[in-house]
């Protein structure tokens, strides 16, 4: 994938994310005194917007080690190609962009470039969630545990984990994901009711181990 | 099928309920526990409707997850260093000086 030509796009922003994303006090002054150099503007950006990317790369990786160094390449991204932020989309919704597409250009280099991700991003039957309703006395009690949710999660299949991330948390439509993941939108549709029907599987099961999926586990 | 290749909610099983799932959740609003299409189906086939209160659960409680975490000082420690390393070497670097 050109990630530079996705993170440049500067598309209208999904409604949550663009939500999510109000101007911030004394950014607009910052980005520009960054494009010309300015170290402490950079200083700047980094604090304002850390937090925001390096939470979006844990979502999307399930792994601290990895989120850290994501989030440090996101940054020595930005700072290379913030001249070319032009301002027709608010900064972090360009940043988020950015930053999704370097973690998924990630995950291709852990071993999802050698198929497309229409394939990859199917698990295997082992992973995949089963297909039953479920006895009622097994359901969920209407509300769901955060740390558990967040658990699970980061034990789902990357493929999964991803739909569900860009859909359920980061507020993205399935006609985005299906650009950003480069499928169909209905198997952006299909993959995000798997994730959460896997997800219900294992928030039903809690006293079985939820390690985080490892990126070799998504190759089909 | 209606308009949105979507089965007859007044007819449909549970097989059809569950194979059409995921684009009735894309439908509509996110909440196909209060879609007044789905009532009578939902109260006659309550497995369908508990699947239903469960998946919406989750999706709920996934923007709590949004909530932001901080990364560790080596972070910025790491970009540091590298804009250090890089910034004599890459001309498109717009960085000049130690951040």
């Amino acid at each position: 994938m050109d990630v530079q030509g996705l993170q440049m796009t500067q598309n209208t922003p999904a409604p949550g994310v663009y939500k999510r994303n109000p101007p911030i006090a004394g950014e607009a002054e910052a980005i520009e005194a960054a494009k010309n150099g300015d170290a402490e503007a950079f200083s700047k950006l980094y604090a304002l917007h850390k937090r925001r990317v390096y939470t979006l790369c844990l979502r999307m990786l399930g792994n601290v080690s990895e989120a850290e160094d994501m989030t440090q390449e996101a940054f020595l991204h930005l700072f290379r190609k913030i001249g070319s932020f032009r301002g027709e989309s608010a900064f972090s919704t360009w940043l988020h962009r950015l930053t999704v597409n370097l973690v998924l250009m990630h995950l291709r280099k852990k071993g999802l470039n050698l198929v497309s991700l229409e394939e990859t991003i199917n698990p295997s039957e082992e992973d995949a969630p089963k297909r039953d309703f479920g006895s009622r006395d097994l359901q969920l009690t209407g509300s769901v545990d955060r740390v558990a949710l967040e658990r699970a999660v980061a034990s789902l299949p990357p493929g999964y984990r991803m739909v569900f991330v860009l859909h359920d948390v980061e507020g993205f439509e399935h006609n985005e994901i299906a650009t950003m993941l480069e499928c169909s939108t209905g198997n952006s549709k299909s993959q995000l009711h798997k994730a959460r029907l896997k997800l219900r599987e294992l928030l039903r099961q809690p006293e079985q181990s939820t390690q985080p999926a490892g990126i070799d586990e998504v190759a089909v | 099928m209606n308009n949105h290749g979507l089965p007859d909610f007044d007819t449909m099983t549970p097989a059809d309920f569950e194979k059409f799932l995921p684009e009735i959740f894309a439908n509509g609003d996110g909440r196909v526990s209060t879609d007044p299409r789905l009532q009578t189906f939902l109260t006659n086939n309550p497995d369908c409707a508990a699947l239903v209160r469960d998946l919406e659960a989750i999706a709920d409680q996934a923007r709590s997850l949004f909530e932001p975490t901080d990364p560790g000082d080596a972070v910025w420690t790491g970009i540091q260093n590298k804009l250090k390393m890089q910034g004599s070497e890459d001309d498109d670097l717009p960085v000049h000086q130690t951040v």
